[in-house]
């Protein structure tokens, strides 16, 4: 097998390079999110973009949607699809000994890590208000999937946290100090597997 | 929620420009530089080898877009397979989707690299939909804004 030197890879939301991909109103940048593009570089993650399950199921012209409204079986069905489709790739880097990092979009109700937007009675005519929705500290339904499909693959969790754009008020400046704070711990963490390798 | 932003244009690229290997990144402009001050966002696409189900999950999203006023363009890389873009497998699967295929740019490796650089900026900033078209999807035109 072909020998090379382990690489640390960030999967990303698909936004995150291509801000095309967000419901109407929701694109802050014209194409990349630059500042966490530039922060992973910097630190030389390599990038890993993963598939947007919202554009390909309800489109680019999809209504606003909160967690409860794509929880549905046939949605999840879609997830595990585009997840089955890019976990080849995750499982290649896993077993190469990668170190492979996940980020999301907190907030969003498919793509959240730490925090998914939620609101059981939405439906219907979209005339609800702005704001008129929770943020609740779970997984998206599509960050739910794509885990679960590493787990079937008997892979181990992957690190991960969400840039904080879908959020309801975003705030660049803290989702930026979140993402190097998650970056900071988690190399001190590969840090210390790396001097005990007894350690999980 | 602020104003939307987003660019109306994006381009499918390999992985080897988004993630140049070390050895080959001297060679290289910084493609996502060149395309993210273009106001191109990116359609990753995987590094060679058959990832079937991926690109039929990647020109499923490709086919929404080319159908809903958004401009799609593809940029290549000499010394790979098929440029690093698939299009053995990809074009058919567009094809079927009712989808032009996207205008292509090759970066050409070890010319001189800021002139690439400057080629790849002129083939984005001279790429999208014509302006009635524009107009239809995203109510103003590039240029009105």
């Amino acid at each position: 097998m072909e020998q090379h030197a382990p690489r640390k890879v960030a999967l990303v939301a698909n936004c995150l390079l291509n801000q095309n991909a967000k419901v109407c109103q929701g694109a802050n940048y014209r194409a990349v999110a630059s500042p966490v593009v530039e922060v992973l570089r910097r630190r030389g993650y390599t990038l890993q973009q993963l598939p947007c399950p919202e554009l390909a199921f309800a489109g680019v012209r999809r209504w606003w949607a909160v967690y409860e409204q794509y929880d549905t079986p046939a949605y999840r069905a879609h997830c595990r699809r585009l997840a089955q489709a890019i976990a080849p790739l995750i499982e290649q880097y896993l077993r190469r000994g990668d170190e492979v990092i996940l980020i999301g979009l907190d907030g969003s109700p498919s793509t959240g890590v730490r925090f998914t937007s939620s609101q059981p009675d939405w439906g219907g005519r979209p005339n609800r208000p702005q704001d008129d929705w929770e943020i609740q500290p779970r997984r998206g339904v599509w960050i739910e999937e794509l885990e679960a499909e590493l787990a079937r693959r008997g892979l181990p969790p992957v690190p991960a946290t969400g840039w904080a754009l879908d959020m309801g008020r975003f705030d660049e400046a803290g989702a930026r100090r979140d993402l190097e704070e998650f970056l900071d711990s988690h190399a001190a963490a590969a840090g210390a597997r790396a001097d005990d390798p007894a350690a999980p | 929620m602020n104003a939307d932003v987003r660019g109306w244009r994006m381009a499918l690229v390999p992985d080897a420009l988004i993630n140049p290997l070390p050895a080959a990144r001297a060679a290289l402009p910084d493609v996502l530089a060149v395309l993210e001050a273009g106001g191109y966002g990116v359609l990753q696409l995987p590094p060679p080898g058959g990832h079937g189900l991926l690109l039929a999950v990647i020109a499923d999203q490709v086919a929404e877009y080319a159908h809903h006023g958004y401009a799609v363009a593809a940029v290549g890389v000499r010394g790979q397979p098929g440029d690093g873009l698939h299009w053995r497998g990809l074009a058919p699967l567009l094809r079927h989707r009712g989808i032009e295929l996207p205008p292509r740019h090759v970066v050409r490796p070890g010319a001189d690299v800021a002139a690439e650089g400057a080629r790849l900026a002129a083939f984005l900033a001279g790429y999208d939909l014509p302006p009635e078209e524009q107009r239809r999807w995203r109510g103003r035109t590039q240029e009105d804004r």
